[in-house]
């Protein structure tokens, strides 16, 4: 009876919030950007720590990177916080200006110290995205004299091998690399933690928005920088709340409830194609979908079958329909707008030819194998697609479903045979995937250094060392070129299956114009949205 | 015809077997004449023909579909009566393919679960005494756990697939058979003709399995009949998780998961296995209440 009568008053009471959106017509405020968005992955507010998709946009509007590059043009390279760059005769050091009179949101002025500071920083903490900084050479014990101020508004960035310019600059590029508030960061700093515990929830940053609160799995919100140097942002708030279920989202963006609306589905977008308040807007990403083979597995060892399950994907199918909108068909590992990408996509849906090459490698009447799928609804549709163009092979393909931790926790320790996975590039430099896709010093079970080539047991010394050498040419032009020659090795003969690259789309408002969406999260930009 | 009825309804049956082809007849009878119990026996049985002959029933292939050109399609479109799926795949046929995993689920559950419960007990209400205390504090404490909860953790540890969530249901249906087992047994223990079968020297084995067993099937079989609906829920809510049928399998409450994605623009795919559901656990709900009201001593005037 208790029971009875309090699930009738729950159900009166959400029939009444129900009722209320009806009545009174919701609309976001004129000054204020509001964007649904599932922001859970949230973990610290710390560039020297973030590296997380949602952070790091987060980071990409209230901070400022010493580097910046076009996204538009990834090649164009220009200087945010810094003013110019001059390389030394050996190219080991590059001496860097800073641009000058300019401040933080703090009201401090932004010197060459807080360019030093917080590079010495990121690298002195030594957490998740430190390495894109200390693959130049620097550890926590050699950074303070290789990074050296050298007057007020220049240092010195001293690596310890000539790696190619663009490299570098690139690596400055990331938001591990944003130029923090030395004063305002040292002033909350206890026990020599560089004002680490601080700065997880605080902001000391000098980007067009300063980061106001952070409500962990509710809601983030920035407002306009007044200090801020370049063209003042039009919106003087911008909020992102969390809302996990895609279409609940959609149902916000159409009753005007939220102005963008980020994690959309392919049929979401699909439905909201038709829809004249709402615009789409899409922007390429760098993100890789990809299959990783193990080489442990006895079949999927011989180089036929990997062959072969290149040819078992429906490529364009799973692109146009699946994920309609959100990817498109790239096969080779650097993505579409980086240096020395490799556009071209050799492989298609093609069971004859499949069925031939396992033939040739002996296992003519195909083999069972597990693949771990995380239990996303995208994920798992692919995964069953494949399921199902593979089976025509002969190739029983069982799913094992987990979530996120589970599956990659197994990947990392390389117990799965295949693997379903998606890949975010560091940064905007071919080396980045290459690393990781054609890289692998050690292929031994406690290797120290774990890239994707490590995880699936693929023992490639000669590729290893193309890899070092391509970080190394100082020549464009060359170094693309031996790019696209690890591109069509890794295609030939490697233990990926890259079938797709990201698209991101977002709903927007009608009335919602100047959203920037780069090639990576931390590039995507609302400083001159106006609605 | 006329003759057998006479035969069956006989006031002197000759044999045992006329006797309790008779009883069966009469229960028959009486079940009958209940109208909701015949739809709820009619929709078990249309399930069970529906699973025996599922491959010339079912008009397509349940696991593959064509993304090109048959994805999302709605009902009523032809050769796709109830539409289909994201992955392209004939949803009614895929219910037909489905209807064997449930019925593959109830009636292990049933076969596994219920011969624990009995043996246990029938075990602690004929022994008495410290076993008694034993097997029914160990029931209780199993009792104790939220069913699917348990079954979650179950599966969790075996790793999900199908047969992994028939053991986890199992293993936490048996506990309210076993109880009820015990409290027939109670009250039959102490009867004079137990007393008598144990002064011609009959074992316990022989005791319980011969003369107390047959005794408690009626309200064992009601109870498992009007679980059978709990189960079918249970096993569709693990796959709804993940971790009951894996994929491609045509589960319904996997496909309900799959599509709960689509809700808004294609209602119709997480629907239709809904609707099954919902459909085949009334079956056994209105089976279930009806063989009590036939089958339960208590209750008969």
């Amino acid at each position: 009876m208790f029971h009875s009568r309090f699930l009738a008053s729950v159900a009166v009471s959400s029939l009444l919030l129900g009722a209320a959106p009806t009545l009174t017509y919701a609309e976001t405020p004129p000054d204020t950007l509001i964007q649904a968005w599932s922001i859970d992955d949230i973990i610290t507010l710390d560039p020297a720590e973030i590296f997380e998709f949602t952070a790091s946009e987060i980071a990409g509007n209230t901070y400022e990177t010493l580097i910046g590059y076009n996204p538009k043009d990834v090649s164009d390279i220009y200087g945010r916080a810094a003013d110019s760059w001059t390389v030394s005769e050996d190219g080991k050091t590059i001496h860097f200006k800073m641009k000058e009179g300019r401040k933080f949101a703090s009201g401090n002025p932004i010197t060459a110290a807080d360019a030093v500071f917080s590079l010495v920083r990121a690298v002195k903490l030594d957490k998740s995205p430190a390495f894109i900084i200390g693959q130049l050479g620097f550890t926590p014990d050699n950074v303070e004299q290789n990074i050296k101020q050298t007057g007020e508004y220049t240092f010195d960035f001293t690596m310890d091998k000539p790696y190619a310019t663009t490299l570098a600059l690139y690596c400055l590029t990331a938001t591990v690399a944003s130029v923090v508030d030395e004063k305002l960061v040292m002033e909350h700093a206890k026990d020599g933690d560089y004002g680490y515990d601080w700065l997880k929830t605080h902001y000391a940053g000098s980007g067009p928005f300063t980061i106001k609160d952070w409500r962990p799995n509710e809601a983030v919100i920035l407002e306009r920088d007044e200090n801020y140097s370049g063209e003042a942002p039009t919106m003087k708030r911008v909020i992102y709340r969390h809302i996990p279920e895609t279409s609940t989202q959609r149902l916000l963006l159409e009753k005007g409830d939220i102005d963008i609306a980020r994690n959309l589905t392919a049929d979401d977008i699909a439905a909201l194609k038709g829809d004249d308040n709402i615009e789409l807007e899409s922007g390429i990403k760098g993100t890789l979908y990809y299959l990783g083979l193990n080489q442990k597995n006895e079949y999927l060892s011989k180089p036929k079958v990997r062959e072969a399950m290149k040819y078992l994907l429906d490529y364009d199918t799973i692109a146009n329909t699946i994920m309609s909108g959100k990817v498109k068909v790239h096969q080779a590992f650097l993505p579409e707008g980086f240096l020395g990408a490799y556009n071209e996509n050799p492989y298609s849906l093609n069971i004859d030819k499949a069925k031939e090459l396992l033939k040739e490698a002996g296992v003519p009447d195909g083999f069972k194998v597990t693949m771990d799928t995380r239990n996303t609804p995208e994920i798992t549709a692919m995964a069953q697609a494949m399921q199902q163009s593979m089976a025509k092979a002969g190739i029983d393909l069982e799913l094992i479903p987990g979530d996120g931790k589970q599956t990659l926790t197994k990947y990392r320790a390389r117990k799965h045979d295949i693997y379903i996975g998606r890949w975010g590039p560091d940064f905007q430099d071919p080396h980045t995937n290459a690393s990781t896709f054609a890289f692998n010093p050690d292929n031994s079970d406690d290797a120290t250094s774990k890239p994707l080539a490590w995880r699936n047991a693929w023992d490639i010394p000669e590729l290893t060392k193309a890899t070092d050498a391509a970080m190394l040419e100082r020549d464009a032009k060359k170094r693309a070129d031996m790019y696209v020659d690890e591109q069509k090795k890794v295609l030939d003969n490697g233990p990926f299956v890259i079938y797709a690259q990201e698209i991101e789309v977002l709903g927007a408002r009608k009335d919602v114009k100047g959203i920037v969406i780069g090639p990576s999260f931390n590039d995507n930009n609302f400083a001159h949205v106006t609605k | 015809m006329s003759m057998t009825r006479e035969w069956l309804l006989s006031d002197a049956p000759l044999s045992r077997r006329q006797a309790k082809l008779g009883q069966a007849y009469r229960t028959w009878l009486g079940f009958r004449t209940n109208g909701l119990a015949m739809f709820g026996l009619l929709i078990v049985v249309v399930l069970v023909l529906l699973a025996l002959f599922a491959p010339w029933l079912a008009p397509h292939d349940p696991l593959t579909g064509d993304l090109n050109t048959t994805r999302l399609l709605p009902p009523l479109t032809e050769g796709y009566w109830l539409g289909t799926d994201d992955q392209g795949r004939d949803i009614l046929s895929r219910l037909i393919y489905g209807s064997r995993i449930t019925l593959a689920v109830v009636a292990l559950v049933a076969i596994l679960a219920t011969p624990l419960g009995l043996l246990i007990g029938t075990t602690a209400g004929y022994f008495g005494g410290w076993v008694d205390t034993v097997l029914m504090r160990f029931t209780d404490i199993v009792l104790a756990f939220p069913k699917l909860i348990l079954a979650l953790a179950f599966v969790a540890a075996l790793g999900p697939g199908i047969e992994n969530a028939i053991i986890a249901i199992a293993i936490t249906a048996w506990p309210p058979y076993a109880r009820l087992a015990r409290a027939e047994t109670l009250t039959i223990r102490n009867s004079d003709f137990i007393a008598a079968t144990k002064l011609q020297g009959a074992s316990s084995a022989r005791i319980i399995w011969k003369h107390i067993v047959p005794l408690c099937m009626s309200s064992i079989i009601v109870r498992v009949t009007l679980d059978m609906a709990g189960i079918i829920l249970t096993a569709a809510g693990l796959g709804f998780l993940g971790l009951g049928a894996q994929p491609p399998q045509p589960e319904w409450g996997a496909m309900i998961a799959g599509g709960r994605n689509f809700l808004i623009d294609y209602w119709w795919v997480a629907t239709m296995p809904g609707i099954a559901i919902f459909v085949v656990s009334l079956g056994f709900n209105l089976l279930g209440d009806g063989l009590r009201d036939v089958l339960d001593p208590k209750g008969q005037k």
